[in-house]
C-alpha cells in the first residue's frame, strides 16, 4: 500500500503532541487544598416573611439552554421563583426548559398563552425575546435574570412598566473576592482569569477583584488574563479553560489564588487549580456546591444572590408594586456577596473577616468604590488585562 | 400466479423481496406508526414509574395529562398548529437534506454545520442589505444562505469523490469547524454594534414576513414547496433516478453510464443546500439575528426525521411535523404536567430504537406472515454468516 | 417428511410433498428455481413451519424449532452461497455458533483446532485451521462448509446446489467426499438442477415442480432428457439446434490487452483475439483466470493498462459504458446483482437502466413513465420474464427470471456486439435453453457475440470458435466444429499447451 506522506506527517504530529502532553506536568503543586470533610452547602432558608396571604398569580419560568438542576443560573433562579411563590402564597410555579436558542420566544409565549401573570426568564440570551414579549403583553409581568436593558436611562431601561431586569454589581462581588485572595496568598501573586475582555460583567468582576486585592495589600501582584474573544471558547469550553490555566500556572508559578470569571470555560480553570492544589475562587453562584469535582480547592465564590433577587421580584408583584427597568443588586440590598468558606473557614481570621465586612458595608454606604479611581470598571472598550 | 412469485427466493435477495407493493406500504407507514405507538407506551411507563419523584406524587394518569397537553400545545388551537408548523419547518428541510443523502447512499451528518453556515451567511447578508426593500433583501439573504449551505455540503462530497474520505468523518469535523467559525465571525467581524452579547445586528428588511398566525413565516412555505419538489426530483426526473441508482447500486450506476462521483458531489451539495435552507428559515424567519453560540439540535434531529420518514419526502414531511409537534407541544406539557422537556428526547430516542430494531416491532404487532419470517431470518442469518448480498 | 404442505399468500409452495432419506443414502432433490425445494428444506431446517404434514426423524415426529434445534438434532445444511465469514479463520468459522469452552470465559482453541485437523485428515485434506477463509478457493470453502456440518456431528446433511461454483475437478472431489459420507452412514439430501451431476451421485432422485412431487427415479432407470422433461413439465431440448454461422468482418478486435485487478496486479497479460460479426467466440476458463477483469475492461468498467480495443473500426479502448452502449454493445455481466440490475428497483426502471436519459424515456430531465412502462412490458413479454407485474422490485424475481430481464434489456435493439459473461450460471434448464436460443438468434442476425463461460457444455454448445483462458493468457483458439470436450477441458485447465499438442497430434 502506498503510504501517504501527509498521513504519516499527521501521525507523527499527533504522537509528538501526546508525548509533549505527557511530559508537560500541569505546573507546580502547592498543596494548598483540603478535603471537604463533612461540610455541606446551606439549605435554602425558609422564607422569613412567609406572608400567609394567598395569591392567584400564576408564575412561570423559562430557563436558558441547559437543564433545570444545573446548580447555576437556572437552578438558583428557579429556587427564587419557588420562594417568591411561597412568599406571596401563589401556586407552585411551572417551568419550561429551553433546548435550542430558537425556542426562547415560543417558550415564553407558551406561558403567555396559558395566562400566566409573572414570567421569569433566565440569562442574558433571553433578553431580546423577553423584551419583545413584554412589549406585546403589557398585562404580564416579566422578570429577566441577568438581562441588562439598554435605554436612555440607566435604571429605567427600555421604559416598560412590566419588565424588570435583575442586574448585579459584579465589581462589588469581585472586590470581596479580591480581599480574600490577597489575604490568603502566601506569595503575594494572585490572578483572575476571565472569558473575554469584551464583556462588561467579566471586566467588572476582574477589575473589582484587582481593587479589592490591592486594598488589603498594595504590593500584591494581580494578573488579569482573558482567554479568548471568541465567545464560544470564552464561556463554553472547559478544555481550553484548563489548558489556558495550565499554561498560565507554568509561567507564573508563584500565583497561588485564581479567580475564575469564565462561565463553563471557568470550570476548566478550576480543574487546573485543583491539579495545582492552589486556591480557587468561583463566580456567580456557590461553585463549591455546583462544581463538586473542584470543591477541595474552592475557597469561596463571588456570588450573585439570584434566589433572593427573583423572589424579591415576585414578592413585589404580589405586593402590588411591581418593579420595572434595571433593578440593581449590590451590597446595598444584599444582592451580592461571598459564598461560605466551608473547609477553609479557619483560614479566614477575624482580621480578614472584618476587612470583608468593612468593605461590604463601605460599598453599601457608597464610601468604597470597587472601580477605583473612575467608578467605572468597564471603560467601554475591551480590557487588555494585566 | 406464476411460480416466479413463489416465496422460495434466492437467499441473496433482501428482505423486501417477497413483499412488493404491500411491503413498501408496510415499510413506509406501518412500521413507523408502530414505532411511534410503542414509544408512547414506553414514555407512559417511564412517566408513571418516575411520578413518585415529582411534586404530584405517584400518578397513573400522568401520561394522559402529559400527552393531552402535548397534543393541545401542538394541535389544540390555530396558534398551536402554526407553531407546530414553524417548529417542523427546519426539521422537514434538514430531514430532506439527510434523506436525499440516504437515497444516494451517503450519510450526511453535517446538516448541523450546513445549517449554521447558511444561517450565518443569511444573517450577514440580511444585515448588509438592511437598506434595501424586502423584495430585494429577502432573495439576496436567502440566496446567500442557500449558497453557503450548498458549498458546505459540496466540500465533503468533493472530498469523498476525489480522495475517498468518508463523509461521516468529514461532515462531523466540518460541524465543529462551523460552530467555531460562527463563534469567531459573530464575536469579531460580524458582531453587532449595540448589542449586549455577541450576535449580529438585528435583521430588518430581509426578515421573512409572517404570512399567517403568530409565527407562520415564509419559511414554512419553503418547506411546503420543497417536499413535492424533492419528491418530483427523486422519482420523476432523470437526475433523481441517477441519485437513487447510485445509492442502491453504484456498480450498476456506472455500467448504466452514470457518473457516481459527480452524482455524489451534486447530491451532497443539494443536501447542504436543503440543510442550509433550514438554517435560513430559522434565522430569517424566527430568530432575526444569529448569536455567536447558536444552540440547536436540528442537524441531529434531522437524521431521526429522515430515518423515521424512511428517506421518502412525504414520510419526512410527516416525521418532521411529528417531531415539530413534540417540540411545539413540549412547553405546554412542561407547564401542565410538569414533565421535563427531556421526555421528548426520550420519546424520539425510543422511536428510533424501535425503528432500528424493526424486528421487535414486527414481533409485537405480528406485522408479518410466517412466510416472511422465514425469509427475514434467512436474510439475517445470511448476513450473520457473511453470505448475504454482496 | 410426510405430506408436507406449506402455503404462502397466493401460492402453495409445497403441496403434499413426502420425501424420505435413509442413512447411507444420497437422495437428490431436483427442481427448477421456484419449484419449492428451498421451502421444503427450510421446513426441515426449522426456518419455516409447515401448514400440514409432519417431519419424522428416526421414525418419530419432531417439531424443529429453528436452525439451532435442527443442528442439535443432527441436521446440517450446506448452503449454495456459503455462510462463511471471509475474515475469520477456518476454525473460527467452524466454531461459530458452537464455541467450545475451556471454562466459563475462554475458548478451548487448541482442542478445537486438533479436532478440525483430524477431521480434515480423515478425508486426506490438509487444512490449516488458522487460515482466513477469504484466502481459500471456492472448492476449499465448500469443504470447510462440509467440515462445519460434520464437526457438529450431522447425521442428516442437506447440500443446496453445492457445485454451483465449482470446477469439474472440484466437483469430482466433493463427490468423492459425499460417497465416503454415504458409506459412513450419513443421510444426504442433494439439491441441484444439474442433471448429469444428479445422475452421477444420487441413489434416488425426487423431482418436484410447482410445489408437487412429479416423479421419483433411480439413476439407472432414467436419463437427462427424462429428468429435464419431469422438471420443466414439457419436452426440453438440452442442446439448442443451431445452423452454420456466417461470419463476416471482424467486429471486436482486441490487441495486446493488459488489465490490472483491484489490487494493482496484472491479471490479463497481452491478450489478442477477434470476434467477427455473425459468430460466437467462446472463451472457456475457470473463474479467477482474468476473464472477469478482461470483460470489465472491454466494457469500460476497468482501466486498460495497455493494448487496444476496436469495435467495428472505432477505437473503443477505455470507452465509457455509455458510449459503448450507444454503439450497440450489449453486456450480460457475470454477476447480475452487481452490474446487471438494481434489486430494489421495479422491473420498469431496471429495464430502462441504461437508456433512461434519452427519448423516449425522458424529455430533458423529465422521465416519461408511460414510455418506460411500455418498454418494460414489451421486453417482459418478449423475453418471457415471469412476473405478476412490471412494478415488483427486481429482487422478487427468481434468478432465472432476473437473468432473462438482463438478457432482454441487453439483447434489445440494434446491436453490433454482445458480451456474455457467464450468462447462465446458476440457472435452471428452462432458462438456460431460452437464453442460448436467443444468443444464437442474435448471432444469426449478424451480431458479434463474445461468450465467456466456465461451463464446458455451454461453450461447446454455442461457440463457433473457442479460446481458453488460463492464468490471464488466451491460448489456442480452436474451431468448434472439430474441437471435442476433452480438448476444451484441457484448454481450461492448463492454458492450452497440451490441448494444442493434442490437436496437432490428431491432425498429423
Amino acid at each position: 500500500m502506498r503510504k501517504h506522506p501527509g498521513v504519516a506527517f499527521m501521525a507523527i504530529l499527533a504522537a509528538l503532541t501526546l508525548v509533549l502532553a505527557a511530559c508537560q506536568s500541569s505546573g507546580p503543586d502547592l498543596g494548598l487544598c483540603r478535603p471537604i470533610g463533612d461540610a455541606k452547602a446551606p439549605e435554602t432558608p425558609a422564607p422569613t416573611a412567609a406572608a400567609p396571604g394567598s395569591s392567584d398569580l400564576k408564575i412561570g419560568l423559562v430557563t436558558d439552554v441547559g437543564t433545570l438542576d444545573d446548580r447555576n443560573f437556572n437552578q438558583y433562579s428557579w429556587e427564587g421563583a419557588l420562594r417568591g411563590a411561597e412568599i406571596i402564597g401563589a401556586a407552585e410555579p411551572s417551568n419550561i426548559v429551553t433546548t435550542a436558542s430558537s425556542d426562547y420566544a415560543a417558550n415564553i409565549q407558551s406561558f403567555v398563552d396559558q395566562d400566566y401573570n409573572i414570567i421569569v426568564t433566565v440569562g442574558f440570551a433571553l433578553g431580546e425575546a423577553t423584551l419583545a414579549a413584554a412589549t406585546a403583553n403589557p398585562d404580564v409581568h416579566f422578570i429577566g435574570v441577568d438581562q441588562f436593558q439598554a435605554g436612555d436611562d440607566f435604571l429605567a431601561g427600555a421604559g416598560l412598566a412590566n419588565y424588570e431586569s435583575l442586574i448585579f454589581s459584579e465589581a462589588q462581588a469581585g472586590y470581596l473576592a479580591g480581599i480574600v485572595a490577597a489575604s490568603l496568598s502566601k506569595s503575594g501573586e494572585v490572578a483572575a482569569i476571565g472569558g473575554s475582555g469584551t464583556i462588561p460583567p467579566v471586566v467588572n468582576y476582574a477589575r473589582g477583584y484587582e481593587n479589592g486585592a490591592k486594598s488589603v495589600n498594595p504590593d500584591v501582584k494581580v494578573h488579569i488574563k482573558y482567554i479568548s474573544d471568541d465567545l464560544g471558547v470564552a464561556f463554553n469550553d472547559p478544555t481550553t479553560g484548563k489548558s489556558f490555566t495550565d499554561q498560565f500556572r507554568q509561567q507564573n508559578a508563584k500565583v497561588d489564588v485564581i479567580f475564575q470569571v469564565a462561565g463553563k470555560t471557568g470550570n476548566g480553570v478550576l480543574q487546573s487549580v485543583e491539579e495545582g492544589k492552589i486556591y480557587g475562587i468561583g463566580v456567580d453562584v456557590d461553585q463549591w456546591a455546583s462544581t463538586p469535582e473542584s470543591a477541595e480547592c474552592i475557597v469561596t465564590s463571588a456570588e450573585k444572590k439570584l434566589t433572593l433577587a427573583v423572589s424579591d421580584g415576585i414578592a413585589a408583584v404580589g405586593g402590588g408594586s411591581p418593579r420595572a427597568g434595571n433593578v440593581s443588586y449590590s451590597a446595598t440590598n444584599d444582592g451580592i456577596g461571598l459564598a461560605p468558606f466551608y473547609q477553609f473557614a479557619d483560614l479566614i481570621t477575624d482580621d480578614i473577616q472584618s476587612k470583608i465586612d468593612a468593605a461590604f458595608d463601605g460599598m453599601a454606604a457608597g464610601s468604597v468604590d470597587p472601580c477605583k479611581p473612575s467608578g467605572l470598571c468597564y471603560a467601554g472598550t475591551a480590557d487588555p488585562g494585566t | 400466479m406464476t411460480d416466479a412469485t413463489a416465496p422460495e427466493t434466492d437467499r441473496s435477495t433482501p428482505p423486501a423481496a417477497t413483499r412488493g407493493r404491500g411491503g413498501e406500504i408496510l415499510d413506509l407507514v406501518l412500521l413507523p406508526s408502530a414505532a411511534i405507538l410503542l414509544a408512547l407506551v414506553v414514555g407512559a411507563v417511564i412517566m408513571i414509574l418516575s411520578s413518585p419523584l415529582t411534586r404530584g406524587g405517584f400518578n397513573l394518569a400522568l401520561p394522559w395529562t402529559a400527552y393531552v397537553a402535548l397534543v393541545q400545545g401542538s394541535f389544540g388551537s390555530f396558534d398551536a398548529i402554526v407553531s407546530t408548523m414553524s417548529a417542523a419547518t427546519p426539521l422537514v428541510l434538514a430531514g430532506l437534506a439527510v434523506g436525499i443523502g440516504f437515497k444516494a447512499g451517503v450519510f450526511n451528518i453535517g446538516a448541523q454545520g450546513q445549517f449554521l453556515m447558511a444561517g450565518l451567511a443569511a444573517a450577514a447578508m440580511g444585515v448588509a442589505t438592511a437598506g434595501l426593500p424586502p423584495v430585494a433583501a429577502i432573495p439576496l439573504a436567502v440566496g446567500a444562505g442557500l449558497l453557503a449551505g450548498a458549498a458546505y455540503g459540496f466540500v465533503p462530497g468533493f472530498l469523498k469523490a476525489t480522495t475517498g474520505a468518508h463523509e461521516v468523518v468529514t461532515t462531523i469535523m466540518l460541524n465543529y469547524v462551523a460552530i467555531q467559525f460562527l463563534a469567531w465571525a459573530v464575536s469579531g467581524p460580524l458582531r453587532g454594534e449595540n448589542v449586549t452579547f455577541a450576535r449580529t445586528e438585528t435583521i430588518t428588511t430581509a426578515v421573512l414576513p409572517v404570512l399567517f398566525g403568530r409565527d407562520g413565516h415564509l419559511g414554512i412555505a419553503f418547506a411546503a414547496i420543497a417536499v413535492p419538489l424533492l419528491a418530483w426530483l427523486l422519482f420523476r426526473s432523470t437526475l433523481g433516478f441517477e441519485i437513487r441508482t447510485v445509492g442502491a447500486n453504484p456498480h450498476a450506476a456506472r455500467y448504466a453510464g452514470m457518473r457516481p462521483r459527480a452524482i455524489l458531489i451534486l447530491t451532497m451539495s443539494l443536501s447542504g443546500m436543503l440543510a442550509g435552507l433550514a438554517g435560513v428559515a430559522e434565522i430569517l424567519g424566527k430568530v432575526h439575528h444569529i448569536p455567536a453560540a447558536y444552540s440547536t439540535t436540528v442537524g441531529f434531529d434531522a437524521i431521526a426525521v429522515a430515518l423515521l420518514g424512511r428517506s421518502h419526502p412525504v414520510g419526512i414531511l410527516f416525521a418532521g411535523i411529528l417531531f415539530g409537534a413534540m417540540r411545539a407541544g413540549s412547553g405546554l406539557m412542561q407547564i401542565q404536567a410538569g414533565i421535563p422537556v427531556q421526555m421528548i428526547n426520550v420519546l424520539q430516542a425510543v422511536i428510533l430504537f424501535f425503528l432500528a430494531a424493526d424486528l421487535i416491532v414486527r414481533a409485537v404487532f405480528r406485522l408479518r406472515s410466517s412466510g416472511e419470517s422465514a425469509s427475514e431470518l434467512q436474510t439475517i442469518s445470511a448476513s450473520y454468516g457473511g453470505g448475504g448480498t454482496a | 417428511m410426510l405430506h408436507i404442505t406449506k402455503r404462502y399468500p397466493g401460492v402453495v409452495a409445497n403441496d403434499d410433498i413426502s420425501l424420505d432419506v435413509r442413512a447411507g443414502e444420497i437422495h437428490a432433490l431436483l427442481g427448477e428455481n421456484g419449484a419449492g425445494k428451498s421451502t421444503l428444506m427450510n421446513i426441515l431446517y426449522g426456518l419455516a413451519v409447515p401448514d400440514e404434514g409432519d417431519v419424522l426423524l428416526d421414525g418419530r415426529p419432531v417439531e424443529i424449532d429453528g436452525p439451532n434445534d435442527a443442528i442439535h438434532r443432527g441436521i446440517s445444511m450446506v448452503h449454495q452461497h456459503f455462510m462463511l465469514v471471509p475474515v475469520l479463520s477456518v476454525a473460527e468459522n467452524i466454531l461459530l455458533g458452537d464455541e467450545p469452552m475451556a471454562n466459563a470465559i475462554l475458548l478451548d482453541r487448541a482442542a478445537a483446532h486438533r479436532r478440525i485437523r483430524e477431521l480434515g485428515e480423515s478425508f486426506g485434506w490438509k487444512i490449516d485451521p488458522d487460515e482466513p477463509v477469504g484466502n481459500l478457493s471456492v472448492g476449499w470453502q465448500q469443504r470447510v462448509e462440509i467440515l462445519k456440518a460434520l464437526y457438529r456431528q450431522a447425521r442428516v446433511l442437506v447440500l443446496d446446489e453445492p457445485t454451483a461454483s465449482l470446477t469439474p475437478q472440484e466437483t469430482r472431489e466433493i463427490f468423492e467426499v459425499l460417497r465416503r459420507l454415504r458409506a459412513e452412514g450419513h443421510a444426504i439430501i442433494f439439491i441441484s438442477h444439474k442433471l448429469y451431476e444428479v445422475l452421477d451421485i444420487a441413489d434416488r432422485i425426487t423431482v418436484i415442480r410447482r410445489g408437487r412431487v412429479v416423479g421419483s427415479r433411480i439413476p439407472s432407470q432414467t436419463d437427462e432428457d427424462d429428468l429435464a422433461e419431469l422438471m420443466v413439465g414439457r419436452e426440453v431440448q438440452l442442446t439448442v439446434d443451431r445452423g452454420e454461422s456466417h461470419p463476416r468482418e471482424p467486429m471486436l478486435v482486441v490487441a495486446g490487452l493488459r488489465v490490472n485487478d483491484a489490487k494493482g496486479r496484472e491479471v490479463v497479460h497481452d491478450v489478442d483475439f477477434q470476434v467477427r460479426a455473425g459468430e460466437i467466440f467462446g472463451i472457456a476458463g475457470v473463474a479467477g483466470n482474468g476473464q472477469d477483469e478482461m470483460v470489465e475492461a472491454l466494457m469500460g468498467l476497468r482501466e486498460v493498462t495497455a493494448g487496444r480495443v476496436t469495435i467495428g473500426g472505432w477505437d473503443a479502448t477505455g470507452a465509457s459504458p455509455r458510449s459503448l452502449h450507444q454503439r450497440g454493445v450489449g453486456f450480460v455481466p457475470a454477476d447480475r446483482h452487481r452490474y446487471g440490475m438494481v434489486l430494489s428497483f421495479p422491473l420498469t426502471d431496471n429495464l430502462a437502466l441504461n437508456e433512461y436519459y434519452h427519448s423516449p424515456y425522458a424529455r430533458g430531465m423529465v422521465r416519461d413513465e408511460a414510455a418506460i412502462r411500455a418498454n418494460a412490458e414489451r421486453i417482459i413479454a418478449e423475453y418471457d420474464v415471469r412476473t405478476p407485474s412490471a412494478d415488483v422490485p427486481g429482487s422478487s424475481l427468481s434468478g432465472g427470471n432476473q437473468q432473462k430481464l438482463v438478457v432482454g434489456r441487453e439483447f434489445d435493439g440494434e446491436l453490433s456486439l454482445l458480451v456474455l459473461d457467464q450468462p447462465t450460471r446458476g440457472l435452471d434448464v428452462g432458462s438456460i435453453e431460452f437464453i442460448h436460443r436467443r444468443a444464437i438468434d442474435r448471432r444469426d442476425a449478424g451480431v458479434a457475440v463474445l461468450l465467456v463461460s466456465a461451463e464446458l457444455d455451454e461453450i461447446l454448445e454455442l461457440s463457433d470458435r473457442i479460446g481458453g483462458m488460463y492464468g490471464g493468457r488466451l491460448a489456442a483458439v480452436l474451431d468448434a466444429r472439430t474441437a471435442n470436450r476433452e480438448e476444451v477441458g484441457l484448454l481450461m485447465a492448463t492454458g492450452g499447451r497440451e490441448a494444442v499438442e493434442a490437436v496437432q497430434e490428431r491432425a498429423s
